[in-house]
């Protein structure tokens, strides 16, 4: 079992100043599957009560001189500490930094080594970060989980097949920032957050106790997929009035899911992401957020790079 | 159908909207000196009154000019009022102020079930709204009458910041305060012993910029508790000491302390900024806030 590359300029920028720290948000513990050709970053695929999220980049996204291969169909999957991987990636930049004014160009090397630990018998695995100036070089080792298996692998990919399946209706968040305010004084007055979707763009999302409601209603959202016009005698009702009649005529569905995944979705914007769309799977079984990112300076998707997150449904709500 | 939605809107007993949602916040944070705290809410054609009380020996009072409303329609008779949770009422308006945005807020009481409405007015397309449950206050808030103590008012005013600072300082030695205003030289001194001894004097004369207003023929002392009075400063809104207010303290019958904070509520806006810092302000934009402590025990 081998993986060695080195992460690009452009790498390192992804994934210290935004793809990390927002998947650290999501959770610290994480799996990081590698392919031939994609790297994965996964969160609660395998224990089913998480908010599960879902990075994943081309290999050449973040890396040239891939190299992987292994018994498993050169396939390697394990778990880390994303705060970990974060400060050794952070030093590593600082270091480069500081060595740039030297000719030679820096080189950060990332690969699955085995070693034997001070004070121990037994070798463990690490991931290490090596970073290559001029005179020095800066070896930094992540502690890692055993390799998966062969089954566990499996299960990781069946995990990973399941989690693919788009809802028929998304609808465009238009600022984050702003619903990750509502959101976060939502954490205030409850647990759970009532999220309704209609095929004609309405989304809305609401806490309420027995005494207190709070709540947001957007309305006339870009839709993909699934789609129909407001009826016309919807336009004056009441947001509460209107999701019913939706609901009951079949275009609209609601679900209840944790304020605190709900936030922690919302928080991925620090990954910088160029849309959001949030819709609700197949037989309500999830709410889905998927992120979009544009190849710079266009607006076309950048295919290399996809995030999605799906938060685990507490309740079918009345959809 | 539609005849009973007809029937529901009923005009409201008011319905009034604000465009600075964070000056409210500020205004009513100041008197939120624990989680729980219940509220209770008086409507009139003036205005707004928010009242909160404790152990019966401290009680506050937010008064909401309808001049700080951009709209104010009243169509009540007698003066409604009702209980609600500050902490629910706080956080519900928290929701509404958008940082760096002037955000309109439109505020309705009741609802179909005797809730108050909240609601963002600013677009169509996006709104926040939130619904908070009333009670029907269990009994009328005990009045605190506060009554002159002589023919002479006992008043001083003090920077905003300088009077949350000593009341800060004085934590340390214990439980009670004692506040003393004598003529001559014309003095507040507030006292505090129990671990340690820690006296923190105001010389009319000496901290003018400090001390800028004082009136008092003759020598008075009375104790507060420390967390009384501590209640009064601890949630002082940053734009009251930003603004360099002052606060005043005025001592009525029977050593009643009475403290009363200005917090402004004016729309952000920049071009007026040199207007705040005068210390002047168009009179409709500014919350009062007033505070009353009971004394621990008379000592004159």
């Amino acid at each position: 079992m081998k993986f060695k590359a080195l992460v690009t300029e452009n790498g390192v920028t992804l994934l210290e100043k935004r793809f990390l720290p927002a998947l650290e948000k999501t959770g610290k513990a994480c799996h990081l599957c590698l392919t031939r050709d994609h790297a994965m970053f996964l969160h609660n695929l395998l224990n089913g009560d998480g908010i599960q999220s879902i990075a994943q980049f081309r290999k050449d996204a973040l890396f040239h001189d891939y190299r992987i291969s292994s018994n498993n169909d050169d396939r390697i999957a394990f778990s880390l500490d994303l705060s970990l991987l974060l400060r050794a990636l952070r030093s590593a930049v600082a270091v480069a930094a500081s060595a740039s004014s030297s000719a030679v160009p820096n080189r950060l090397e990332i690969k699955l080594v085995k070693k034997l630990p001070p004070n121990s018998t037994q070798s463990m695995p690490f991931l290490t970060l090596e970073t290559r100036g001029y005179k020095s070089a800066v070896i930094q080792d992540i502690p890692i989980s055993k390799p998966f298996s062969r089954a566990h692998l499996a299960e990781l990919q069946t995990a990973l097949d399941s989690a693919q399946d788009l809802p028929q209706t998304l609808l465009q968040v238009p600022d984050l920032n702003q619903l990750l305010n509502l959101v976060d004084r939502m954490k205030q007055v409850g647990d759970v957050v009532n999220v309704f979707i209609s095929k004609h763009g309405d989304l809305s999302v609401q806490v309420s106790t027995t005494l207190i409601s709070l709540g947001a209603e957007f309305r006339r959202l870009v839709v993909i997929g699934e789609q129909t016009n407001a009826p016309a005698e919807d336009q004056n009702l009441g947001a509460h009035a209107r999701s019913t009649r939706s609901i009951s005529r079949g275009d609209g569905q609601s679900v209840q899911v944790s304020v605190k995944h709900f936030a922690k979705s919302l928080q991925c914007h620090l990954a910088r992401p160029d849309c959001a769309f949030y819709g609700i799977a197949p037989q309500g079984s999830c709410l889905t957020v998927i992120f979009q990112f544009f190849i710079p300076g266009s607006r076309q998707t950048d295919k290399s790079i996809s995030l999605h997150c799906r938060l685990p449904v507490l309740d079918s709500g009345s959809g | 159908m539609s005849h009973w939605v007809m029937e529901e809107e009923e005009s409201p007993d008011v319905i009034c909207e604000l465009e600075n949602v964070q000056g409210l916040v500020d205004a009513l944070t100041a008197v939120r000196w624990k989680r729980q705290q219940d509220a209770l809410l008086e409507l009139s054609e003036h205005g707004i009154v928010l009242i909160v009380e404790e152990s019966g020996c401290l009680q506050a009072k937010v008064y909401l000019k309808r001049e700080l409303f951009i709209r104010y329609d009243y169509k009540a008779r007698g003066r409604p009022r009702f209980g609600v949770s500050l902490g629910h009422f706080v956080d519900c308006l928290n929701a509404f102020s958008v940082p760096g945005q002037i955000s309109v807020i439109q505020i309705q009481y009741p609802g179909s079930d005797m809730q108050v409405l909240l609601k963002s007015v600013d677009s169509l397309d996006a709104s926040i709204c939130a619904e908070i449950r009333t009670r029907i206050p269990d009994t009328i808030a005990w009045d605190y009458n506060f009554e002159p103590a002589g023919t002479n008012p006992l008043t001083f005013t003090v920077k905003s910041a300088a009077l949350k600072e000593a009341i800060e300082d004085l934590e340390w030695p214990g439980s009670s305060i004692q506040i003393i205003l004598q003529p001559d030289p014309p003095s507040v001194t507030l006292r505090a012993e129990g671990h340690g001894d820690l006296q923190i004097d105001f010389m009319y004369y000496v901290n003018s910029e400090l001390l800028v207003a004082f009136q008092c023929d003759h020598r008075v002392s009375f104790k507060y508790k420390y967390k009384f009075l501590k209640a009064t400063t601890s949630n002082m809104p940053a734009s009251v000491i930003k603004e360099n207010r002052g606060s005043k303290l005025s001592i009525g019958r029977g050593g009643m302390l009475k403290v009363q904070h200005l917090v402004s509520i004016a729309k952000p806006c920049v071009s007026h900024q040199y207007v705040d810092s005068v210390g002047y302000q168009q009179p409709g934009r500014i919350a009062h806030i007033e505070f009353f402590v009971k004394p621990e025990e008379s000592e004159d």
